[in-house]
Formats: C-alpha cells, structure tokens, sequence
C-alpha cells in the first residue's frame, strides 16, 4: 500500500514543486515506484521543472472526469523507469474538481504505487483543499523569511485541523554566510517558532537554477542540494540520516583559526 | 554596530504567528495575557516576572514559577 505525501506551504515561490520533482526523483533512484501528481489546476509547472512539459497528452481533470484512463494520462521518463507523473491542467480552473474526488483518485491508484507526492498549489483555497484530501502526510516548504514561515504556521494548524497529524517540515535556501552574520534565522530558529518535525534542510545553491533552467533534478547529482534531498528521501524511506548543521563546519574552522591566532 | 537583523525578524514572526493564531488584532495577546495573570493571581501568589502565558497553534500554556526564597 503506498503512502500519500502533500508537498505544501501556503506561500508560493519558496519550492514545493522544485521538491516535489526532486523528491519524487530521489524515491524512484531508490528503486520505489513513484508517482507525482501536479494539482496546481491553471497553472501547471511540475512537468516543466521536470522537462516533460512536450510530453503531455491528458491531464489530472481528464482522468477525475473520465475523459481517459489513469494510464493514458501517466508520463514516464526514460531516465528514471520507477517514475511517473500524472500532470495538471492548464486551462481549468480550481473548481474543476472536489477534494471528494482527489480522494476516490488516490484510494484506487493507491495500491500501484510506494509512494504518491501530490505537489500543492500556493494558497489555502479549493486548490490547497483538493491537494491535502486523501494525504496522510505532509512535507511543509518554507524558506527562513518571515512571510513565508507566518504562511507555513498557518497551513500546519489547516493540515492538523483537517486530521492529517504528520506534518513534518523542511527548510530551503539556507543561506550560511547571512546565517552566521546574523542576517538569516537559523534551522533552530525556524524548527522552534513552527514546533514541527524538521524533515531536511536545503542550502541556497544555484545548481537549482541551473537544473531547472534544463528541467533537469538535482538529487542525484554532486551538489549540496543534490545531496541534501538524497538525505531527505533516505529520511522518508525510514533510514535514521543525520541532518548535518549547515553552519557548523566553517564556525568549527573559525574557531581553530582563532584559537591558532590568539583572537 | 548594526543590529542584525535576525532579531527584528524573529519578534516579527513571533508576534504574527500569535495574531494569526488567535485571530486577533495585534494588541489582543498582549490584554489576554494581562488578564490571565489578573485571573490567576486571585488565587496563585505570583509576580509578572514570574509569570507567561505562551500560545501555541492548538493551547494556550500558562507558566509560572513559584515563590523563591
């Protein structure tokens, strides 16, 4: 029986997709069959992030509303055979289906699957309810800036509401630099102030951009991103993986300088 | 010196979250804990020092510490 993961935070831009697409990635390297799902209706991204965007023939809306089968509408990707992705549309509108329906979709795909990434829209309308119905768990995106954690609060207490109790969150775009002169909350800061299960934590990296820019992933790759969703997948898949501090290794170097300089 | 700017960033987010959380205007939190230290101090010998009130998204915890020789 596979599991229902929600890749959400309130605010857009701070990288659900950009996640969802890495994670999704990550998981199937693993050997386990995944599939992720775009429910960001009318403004669709994930295929894009992913490269697939010249691939799509049905849609999410389709396969809700019978216009085809689930396998008509999956696309596979020849680089990752354990992958799937089931894209949304991009001329309907959030309304075009019910958390009802999302629902029935999930309880008869689930069985096919290891895990299933649903990739949220941002917001806490019909969008963010139709993503969350049928997921067990939720992966919560936010970036060290007070907008984005005040969202990210805020789409906790809905999934804690809406009985969804394994909420656990991760942090992207830490930047070290800002970290340590002060200028950027640290992991400690963000875990404290939204008192959730800290999942992983992403560096700034452009590797990111670059990748994207390709539609290709990270995971998988030799970067600090790369490595820091590799450790975030074995996390998920059960592993115990330590989640390294990313301020500590230059602040350990600094201090023997000190030391060696006498400051 | 500048003062970092984490700091500023932080009292933000703190008292944003409290607002969102009980859905009240800015100064709200601040009365209700002013009451609540009221309300208990009819009954609990307490100090202001002593005493917070922290509100999380699901319970309103009162912390006091009690009386030190």
């Amino acid at each position: 029986m596979g599991e229902v993961i929600v890749i959400t935070s309130g605010k857009g831009g701070v990288g659900k997709t950009t996640t969802t697409a890495n994670i999704g990635i990550g998981l199937s390297l693993a050997g386990k069959k995944t599939i992720v799902i775009d429910t960001d209706l009318g403004l669709r991204n994930l295929d894009v992030v992913m490269g697939l965007e010249n691939r799509i023939v049905y849609n999410l809306v389709d396969v809700i509303s019978g216009g085809c089968r689930l396998k008509q509408a999956l696309i596979r990707d020849q680089r990752y055979p354990e992958l799937y992705l089931l894209p949304s549309a991009q001329t309907k509108d959030k309304s075009s289906i019910s958390p009802e329906q999302m629902r029935k979709l999930l309880s008869e795909i689930k069985d096919e699957f290891d895990y299933i990434l649903i990739d949220c829209p941002a917001g806490i309308e019909q969008g963010f309810k139709n993503a969350i119905a049928g997921a067990e768990r939720s992966i919560v995106v936010t970036t060290p800036e007070v907008s984005a954690i005040r969202d990210a609060d805020r789409i906790i207490g809905l999934l804690e509401t809406s009985g969804i109790q394994k909420n656990e969150l991760l942090i992207n775009r830490i930047r070290v630099d800002m970290v340590r002169r002060g200028d950027m909350m640290t992991v400690e800061d963000v875990t404290e102030i939204l008192a959730i299960d800290l999942l992983g934590v992403i560096p700034d990296d452009e590797q990111v951009v670059i990748a994207t820019n390709q539609g290709e992933a990270v995971v998988g790759t030799d970067s600090l991103s790369g490595e820091a969703y590799e450790r975030i997948c074995r996390r998920i898949l059960g592993e115990k993986v330590d989640i390294p501090d990313v301020c500590c290794p230059e602040g350990f170097l600094d201090r023997i300088k000190h030391l060696f300089s006498g400051k | 010196m500048r003062m970092p700017s984490v700091r500023i960033a932080k009292e933000r987010v703190r008292n944003l979250l409290v607002t969102d959380r009980l859905q009240c205007t800015p100064g709200t939190a601040d009365d209700l804990s002013r009451d609540i230290y009221r309300a208990v101090s009819k009954y609990i010998e307490i100090k202001p020092e002593c005493f917070q009130v922290h509100i999380t998204r699901s319970d309103i915890h009162i912390k006091y510490t009690g009386e030190k020789h």
